[in-house]
């Protein structure tokens, strides 16, 4: 699913590279931690993974599609096979959470009463059902998170991507999002949680762990 | 794309933001309102150009000796001619009063003549297009009862020239003003995506296309600019009501005329407003809307 081959990527004005010859593969289905101190470069790696960042070396292979080959008008095709998830929710405050959790099936295109039922379907999952047209910025940090989840989930993406996805979450909340995130309702899809929080991992076992450090990524048992 | 959609979410995040729609409207019907103002000049002086050169640009003097009923003979005789497109009998006494509207407020000063110097005379309307008015001068001349030929085809031909050179700057300044109204539409554009960089950095990261993000921004420009249109048409006209007095001017043209707000104005500064809407709008978006550019 995932392939990075002797990935460098240095940002201008910056000394130190953010990540440094960085080899990974992850397969379909697999659950993935990557940890690491802030300014490790992991949400350098998650942004090269969905496209936001070229590599300044290396390949970035996702789903089979060469990141570095892929023309910018085909990156929404790729970004609709994959669910994002941040630490801040990136939701549109003033939007309900329908709208919100809609917006990743209605860029694509999908027909509206599949919206509707999907959507449906997906808050039924993160248990926000009763609060479909309720505004997003209404919400506490722990449901507005669920809300991004849905987003992610909707689609029925192949990959999710989590970028700190329980840094503004309280532990209960965080065990939440982490159970729904290695449950069932992902379909299968290969997931990828970056995280600081070395609690994080007691929460949920059984996923693999990364570590990233100073941009040189090593495989943890 | 959903066609509907596209116009649903434009006029949703119009509504969104009142203030930048009034802001947006308001600027683009100040500039339609000058882009307005002179092509409604341009139309009317062209209108009252064109006035001038097709009048009777011939006078054709009656010998003292013909009677009316010879004129208006000598007159049909002449609008057979090839190269006139009409002729009409005009004699002394219907001269005068012509003479006199023109004077107007001045016309007391011929109360003092005793008799009517005026000749009864053929006018002659010719054809743009005639190639030689100083053969068809001599040939009239030569007519039984003609006793002159009065031409003031030079003095027209060099306004005519003068008058193409003067089309020719104002298609330019045209130009010039329109690409401003654009650059107008465009600066209005990159405000509300500015405004709105955040949600469009949330659709591209959950796989909007350029078409998706862009399709409300066009829609909303074109808008903005009909509205924009229909209250730069609104000022036009009673600015227009308001300035076109009825004093006379030079050459027989009226106040009234060059400033008389052309019916087509209205639709006119709707069509402008849309395509510069469409350019606007597509240079306002421009790289703004790269999908590698997101948070």
């Amino acid at each position: 699913m995932i392939i990075l081959e002797r990935v460098s990527k240095v940002y201008p004005h910056r000394e130190e590279p953010a990540l440094k010859g960085v080899n990974l593969q992850v397969g379909p289905g697999e659950f993935v931690y990557l940890t690491g101190p802030s300014g490790a470069g992991k949400t350098t790696l998650l942004r090269l993974l969905y496209g936001a960042e070229l590599p300044s070396k290396g390949r970035v292979v996702v789903g089979g599609t060469d990141l570095g080959r892929l023309a910018p008008r085909h990156l929404p095709l790729l970004r609709r096979r994959l669910g994002l998830v941040f630490q801040d929710f990136r939701l549109m405050p003033r939007r309900s959470v329908y709208e919100n959790v809609a917006l990743s099936l209605e860029v694509a295109g999908t027909d509206r009463r599949i919206v509707e039922r999907r959507v449906e379907e997906v808050l039924e999952q993160v248990k926000l059902s009763g609060l479909a047209k309720v505004p997003a910025d209404t919400l506490s940090g722990g449901e507005q998170q669920r809300v991004a989840l849905a987003r992610a989930l909707a689609p029925g993406p192949d990959l999710i991507l989590a970028d700190e996805p329980t840094g503004n979450l309280d532990p209960e909340n965080a065990l939440a999002m982490m159970r729904l995130l290695v449950g069932d309702y992902v379909g299968g899809a290969t997931v990828l949680v970056a995280t600081h929080d070395p609690t994080l991992l007691s929460l949920v076992r059984g996923g693999r762990v990364v570590h990233l450090e100073r941009g040189r990524l090593e495989e943890a048992s | 794309m959903n066609r509907r959609g596209v116009v649903g979410r434009a006029l949703r995040q119009m509504g969104e933001d009142l203030w930048l729609q009034g802001v947006a409207i308001s600027t683009l019907a100040v500039a339609l309102a000058i882009m307005g103002a002179y092509l409604a000049l341009c139309l009317n002086l062209n209108q009252a150009a064109g006035r001038l050169l097709t009048g009777p640009t011939l006078l054709v003097v009656t010998d003292p000796q013909v009677r009316p009923e010879e004129g208006r003979e000598l007159a049909a005789e002449l609008s057979r001619l090839p190269g006139v497109a009409s002729a009409a009998y005009v004699d002394q006494q219907e001269a005068m009063i012509r003479f006199r509207r023109q004077l107007g407020p001045q016309a007391d000063l011929l109360d003092d003549l005793e008799t009517n110097p005026l000749p009864n005379a053929v006018e002659l309307v010719l054809t743009p297009d005639l190639a030689a008015p100083p053969e068809l001068a001599a040939h009239i001349k030569n007519m039984a009862g003609v006793s002159d030929v009065v031409t003031g085809r030079p003095w027209l031909q060099r306004l005519e020239r003068a008058l193409r050179a003067g089309g020719e700057l104002a298609v330019a300044l045209g130009v010039l003003l329109f690409l401003a109204v654009v650059l107008v539409t465009s600066n209005t554009v990159r405000l509300a995506v500015h405004v709105r960089r955040r949600e469009l950095e949330l659709m591209a990261l959950v796989g909007a296309g350029g078409g998706y993000m862009r399709g409300p921004f066009l829609v909303e420009a074109v808008l903005q600019g009909l509205a924009a249109a229909a209250l730069a048409s609104l000022m036009l006209w009673g600015l227009f009501s308001l300035l076109a007095a009825p004093d006379a001017l030079p050459w027989g043209l009226r106040l009234g005329q060059i400033l008389a707000f052309p019916p087509l104005l209205p639709a006119a500064l709707g069509c402008l407003a849309v395509v510069s809407g469409l350019m606007g709008g597509f240079l306002g978006v421009g790289r703004s809307l790269h999908p590698r550019e997101v948070l």
